[in-house]
């Protein structure tokens, strides 16, 4: 710290609606400028900037908190609100000297960022996203003449997200480093839990519509193509690669070659 | 014919903002960005029928840690936008078959092709970063701000310059898809379900996680719905 911020020291402020507001919403560019050295450093620094500004009046140190945030890091970005609530938390204690310096700052979202990410992923990336797919897919299918399907894949999914990227700032804020409770940890499991199941019962709608669409069953040949999809689609997902759109585009290159040899 | 051409331009641009540096609320997914091509081409049917298939393959296609991923977000914009470029104005049906088709391959191969691209984007937005903590320590409050928006502008411009490209490539041939539209049309019909079948044992194996209950569940509601599908069809 500077010797000029010594001789006037800053008087933070508890963070406001308004500052955490703000920080929601410079959160949906967490990922702006994401890259292979610091990740989300720098979106991650810009989303905590308006908090940064309330609890350090002093610009010169405002600028070097600032500088020290946007170092690595990387979390799943809908739940780095509650990270990003959390470090404001923190700050503040900074601001009035009880709260640890720049290398337990670096610790603490080393913490956040790796548990938010196990969760966040398995949360978002692995259960809701498909999830939402799954639904906008199925009514897409029932209805295709409409733009129904687009707006329940993105209601699905959105809803959940913008809700806690935007409350999770003023979450993270209340509970400190402590928002990584048991309690919240289960609540979300409980909430990966029941997407599989519901998923597992909407693709099992979508299949039987796809099979028969209105009630009337399609022709042997589609059904017979609709079965060695799934069945070349479950054992391509034993193994990570070939990525599904690299099988998916094999499929439609040999079909196409098919179609020219056979077709008239 | 101007319209919809500028539309989709632009909204290329806005799904590669919205698949990772922007929101992320998934207003990026080849279905959202398929009905909305729809809406502005007035063709729900082509643009619908390359959606479906482009989203269930992106929903098994996840950005998980550094993990650069295939780029559905411009790919599924491609995949319609080639579709309706060719199927705009086609009286026959297998035409808008033929092209529905060209567009499912087209979002995938710049899907594709969209990693190589999105790895150089994040390749600059490294130097921006090193740039910005510089700048901040010079006491250039600015620089966060100006970084954040140089990386936005960077996002959108690549996502509409994808785009404009494979609409020209696309406008460039469409001739040959009306013309081989018959064979294209016939290798539609068995690839479309192929490609949901898989697409779905995709979404089956990330939900199923190899446990016996939920594939019995998933079962169930096949059988279950397939019975109430086929006895309740007038």
């Amino acid at each position: 710290m500077s010797e000029d911020v010594r001789e006037t020291p800053p008087r933070p402020q508890q963070l406001g609606r308004g500052t955490l507001l703000e920080m929601g919403l410079r959160a949906n560019l967490l990922q702006a400028a994401w890259n292979f050295e610091r990740q989300q450093g720098l979106g991650w620094a810009f989303a905590l900037a308006p908090a940064l500004r309330a609890l350090y009046p002093a610009r010169e140190t405002r600028l070097e908190r600032l500088a020290e945030h946007t170092a690595y890091f990387n979390t799943q970005p809908t739940l780095a609100s509650f990270a990003l609530g959390a470090a404001a938390r923190v700050e503040e204690q900074r601001a009035l000297g009880t709260g640890g310096d720049a290398a337990s700052m670096a610790r603490l979202k080393s913490v956040l960022g790796s548990t938010f990410a196990a969760l966040g992923d398995r949360l978002f990336w692995f259960s809701l996203r498909p999830f939402a797919a799954a639904v906008g897919v199925l009514v897409a299918m029932t209805h295709p003449s409409h733009g129904w399907g687009a707006l329940a894949l993105w209601l699905v999914y959105a809803l959940p997200h913008l809700t806690m990227r935007f409350g999770g700032v003023a979450w993270g804020y209340a509970a400190g480093p402590a928002v990584l409770s048991g309690a919240f940890r289960d609540r979300l499991e409980a909430a990966v839990r029941w997407m599989a199941l519901l998923g597992c019962v909407v693709l099992g709608v979508a299949l039987a519509w796809a099979l028969a669409p209105g009630g009337e069953p399609r022709p042997i040949a589609v059904q017979c193509a609709l079965a060695v999809g799934l069945g070349v689609g479950l054992l391509s997902a034993q193994r990570a690669r070939p990525s599904p759109t690299r099988w998916a585009l094999a499929f439609g290159l040999v079909g196409v070659v098919l179609a020219w040899r056979f077709h008239g | 014919m101007k319209g919809p051409w500028l539309g989709t331009l632009v909204v290329g641009g806005l799904a590669a903002l919205d698949g990772t540096p922007m929101a992320q609320t998934l207003a990026s997914q080849p279905l959202v960005t398929a009905t909305i091509l729809g809406a502005l081409w007035g063709d729900w049917s082509t643009a619908l029928g390359v959606g479906v298939v482009l989203q269930i393959l992106a929903a098994s296609t996840l950005p998980i840690g550094a993990r650069t991923p295939e780029d559905y977000s411009v790919g599924g914009v491609v995949g319609a936008g080639v579709a309706l470029t060719i199927a705009a104005g086609a009286p026959f049906e297998h035409v808008r078959q033929a092209a529905s088709l060209a567009g499912v391959l087209a979002g995938m191969v710049a899907a594709t092709i969209g990693v190589p691209l999105l790895r150089a984007q994040r390749r600059w937005n490294e130097g921006l970063a090193r740039w910005c903590e510089q700048s901040l320590r010079e006491g250039r409050e600015g620089a966060l701000a100006q970084s954040q928006g140089a990386a936005v502008a960077l996002a959108f411009a690549i996502g509409l310059a994808a785009t404009a490209v494979w609409l020209a490539l696309a406008h460039w041939g469409s001739s040959f898809v009306e013309h081989e539209s018959l064979r294209l049309a016939g290798a539609w019909h068995l690839l479309q379900p192929l490609w949901l079948g898989f697409g779905f044992a995709q979404l089956l194996h990330a939900f199923v996680q190899r446990r016996l209950e939920r594939a019995g569940v998933f079962a169930a509601a096949l059988v279950g719905a397939w019975l109430v599908i086929v006895a309740g069809a007038p």
